[in-house]
């Protein structure tokens, strides 16, 4: 009796121990890839002296590229405002995006932070947790220095709370060696990516790298299909819940999708690798195209990136008005800030003309601050801009223009597609249940 | 007097304890059971809407997926390391040369944090450059290897090879234990009986560790219905959904979709599932207890 009820206590108090340990959500969980990747590093000393003012920024720039810049820009502005200490941590952009809303809505949250313009910034503009900087708008001038679009993009009920600072562009990168070789020229419309597509495949190249561990790839080619199919009015309506999932456009996107899954143009068991993962046959040559948002420069070598290119997204139906992707990210001041004076004066500096200039030298990112020289551009940049400046409309991206559940659900569906295209119609009434669940809770 | 001071005595040790579980375990654990009943974003304050969460989670297909995939997950996790497990245990419990290396390279894994054993094992899987199709390409055994974590129908089951190569040295040195507090007379007795090495383990050593067994299969069910560390590292659930587990479809609602009453009522889906696992387990066992 007395060993039967020994063992049942041991048993129960385990089974408690160990069932509430996995029923909390622990915070160690937000972090354990940040641990094993070590990405959090401070950077600045985090004893200040008394007499500097402190300042806390967290930031998302964890590629290697744009944390050296990231790093630099912050050195700058400590050597120019020797009275501020900047505490600055770089947290990897994946855990960055899922630990936001704890930083927002902690006591101290830090005082800056990286973000994404547009939708994701709204969220946390109604919810009030983001600070009005209308103040440094007007006393920097940047009403006048800022493209209209800009500061729209960072505009709520007439005041601007977000300050934009950089963009970059989508295309389909590829290599021109390997389309010299075979004699390719850079597609423009979809008959001919399709046959440069065959080309490729016939010769033991894989046309269309690809990784989609983290899904979002996979959208830019729903974002992508879908304008130039149904054209950008129909996309960001679909995008903000105006549109259903179950309509004959949508599912027109799939049919042009599925062909290019049917023939084998993606790179094989793209599930299984993150996007940086998939550029490993894209930089071997094994494969030659790759839609990317500019970025991708920023993971390649340099004598790769000497052989690197892009091209438009080909155009399907000319009648259709063209979009492109171009994402904006930039900085916002935290609603509850307990430095606001100190965070104004650092978003005084990152959105001026200095910073943006540095940001476009070291990455190759456009700067939104009218003010930047523009000559010193790169070919590359010139081509960008001019990209954007031939679309009839500009999206953010998939994940940045919808809200984040439905774009989880989105991109599950895609995946899902990916891997049996014929369920498509089954996973489009499942997204349009969902989208008619998530758009009547917003 | 001094008995009645001895009495006091363990109770007062037993008050840290208690009000620090009380605290950090039960209080977020009623606070969860709270949550499970609201729409909370994580940014707002929660509203209460009732049991819509639940009603909600078993119409939604991720969810039976994951649930599902748990229940595999658990058949395989209650079976394939404790018989393995056990039968290392019985090996290297003789005086065999080099015992202790072995028993040292089978537990090796535990060790190992599970982070870490995710991601090694991703480049294991690693279709392209991955040793094991590398192996597999360069013997010819398969034209084109799997994409292991790639492909919907076996992702689940290659990250489940996994947690079981963790799992089975951690079961063995359980065995072990408690077979060296197996009295070494009673198998003698059997020997001298006359009883053959399988009788001898079916009828005496199986039997004597009937305690391990309870132990060694409440870890596994709750093991295998907390799984979430692998599932995350190797796919976050991927491709598809098609290795989501509970916990890892928890974590995605609340911190990546910011559901946090949905997650809470996937918690608490899983709080009275291991405890009906483990209740019905132990109930059973304590049958059988009595007849000895």
């Amino acid at each position: 009796m007395n060993r039967k009820g020994f063992w049942v206590l041991i048993s129960l108090a385990m089974i408690l121990v160990i069932i509430m340990s996995a029923c909390q959500p622990q915070t160690e969980f937000v972090t354990t890839e940040v641990k094993v990747t070590e990405i959090v590093e401070k950077i600045s000393e985090v004893e200040v002296p008394v007499d500097k003012r402190v300042l806390i920024y967290n930031s998302y720039m964890s590629d290697p590229d744009p944390r050296v810049a990231d790093a630099d820009a912050v050195q700058i502005f400590q050597e120019d405002h020797p009275d501020y200490e900047i505490v600055h941590s770089t947290v990897a952009h994946e855990d960055f995006k899922q630990a936001i809303r704890a930083y927002l809505t902690a006591s101290t949250p830090p005082d800056v932070m990286t973000w994404f313009a547009g939708n994701r910034a709204r969220f946390f503009i109604d919810n009030d947790l983001i600070m009005d900087i209308s103040d440094v708008w007007e006393s920097e001038g940047w009403n006048e220095s800022y493209p209209k679009g800009f500061r729209a993009l960072s505009t709520v009920d007439g005041n601007q709370y977000f300050l934009p600072t950089s963009w970059y562009w989508w295309a389909v990168y590829y290599r021109p060696s390997i389309f010299a070789e075979l004699n390719l020229e850079p597609p423009e419309t979809w008959e001919e990516f399709l046959e440069v597509n065959e080309t490729l495949k016939e010769n033991g190249i894989t046309p269309l790298a690809i990784g989609t561990k983290y899904r979002w790839t996979a959208a830019a080619w729903f974002d992508y299909l879908n304008m130039r199919i149904n054209g950008p009015q129909f996309h960001i309506d679909l995008m903000l819940c105006k549109e259903s999932y179950d309509d004959a456009r949508v599912a027109k996107v799939f049919e042009y999708w599925g062909d290019l899954l049917e023939n084998g143009y993606f790179l094989e068991d793209a599930a299984a690798y993150s996007w940086s993962e998939a550029l490993e046959p894209f930089i071997a040559g094994d494969a030659a195209m790759y839609l990317m948002g500019d970025f991708i420069r920023d993971s390649l070598p340099d004598e790769i990136e000497a052989d690197l290119d892009f091209f438009r997204f080909p155009i399907i139906d000319p009648s259709v008005p063209v979009g492109e992707d171009a994402p904006t990210d930039g900085f916002f001041i935290a609603a509850n800030s307990q430095h606001p004076e100190a965070a104004k004066a650092f978003l005084a500096y990152l959105g001026g003309v200095d910073y943006q200039t540095l940001f476009a030298e070291d990455l190759g990112r456009l700067p939104t601050n009218s003010g930047v020289d523009r000559t010193m551009f790169t070919a590359q940049q010139q081509k960008g801009m001019e990209l954007i400046d031939g679309a009839d409309f500009v999206a953010q991206f998939y994940d940045r223009d919808t809200t984040p559940e439905l774009a989880d659900e989105g991109m599950n569906a895609f995946m899902a597609f990916w891997d049996d295209p014929d369920s498509i119609a089954d996973l489009l009434a499942d997204l349009e249940a969902a989208r008619q669940e998530i758009c009547t809770i917003e | 007097m001094l008995s009645k001071r001895r009495n006091l005595v363990p109770y007062l040790f037993l008050l840290i304890p208690v009000i620090v579980y009380l605290i950090w375990i039960i209080g977020p654990m009623m606070y969860t059971f709270y949550l499970s009943l609201t729409d909370w974003n994580g940014l707002v304050t929660p509203s209460f809407i009732g049991l819509e969460n639940f009603e909600r989670l078993f119409r939604d297909k991720v969810f039976v997926l994951s649930l599902i995939n748990n229940l595999k997950w658990l058949l395989a996790f209650t079976t394939i390391p404790v018989v393995l497990g056990l039968g290392l245990a019985m090996v290297l419990n003789q005086a065999i040369p080099g015992e202790k290396i072995f028993k040292m390279s089978f537990y090796m894994p535990m060790v190992l944090a599970t982070v870490v054993s995710g991601l090694i094992w991703g480049w294991l899987y690693h279709p392209r450059g991955g040793l094991i199709n590398f192996i597999l390409e360069t013997t010819h055994i398969v034209e084109k290897g799997p994409g292991w974590l790639s492909d919907r129908d076996i992702v689940l089951w290659s990250i489940i090879i996994v947690a079981i190569w963790r799992q089975v040295g951690y079961v063995m040195v359980l065995y072990l234990a408690g077979l060296k507090s197996i009295n070494p007379q009673l198998i003698e007795a059997a020997h001298i009986d006359g009883a053959s090495y399988w009788r001898t383990f079916w009828s005496v050593i199986l039997p004597l560790l009937a305690p391990v067994t309870t132990i060694v299969m409440v870890i596994s069910v709750i093991d295998s219905l907390r799984a979430f560390d692998l599932v995350s590292i190797m796919t976050r659930g991927g491709p598809a959904n098609a290795s989501s587990v509970l916990a890892n479809f928890m974590y995605i609602e609340s911190f990546n979709n910011y559901k946090m009453g949905y997650g809470a009522a996937i918690a608490v889906v899983m709080f009275f599932l291991s405890l009906a696992f483990i209740l019905v387990y132990l109930w059973r066992v304590m049958q059988d207890e009595m007849e000895y």
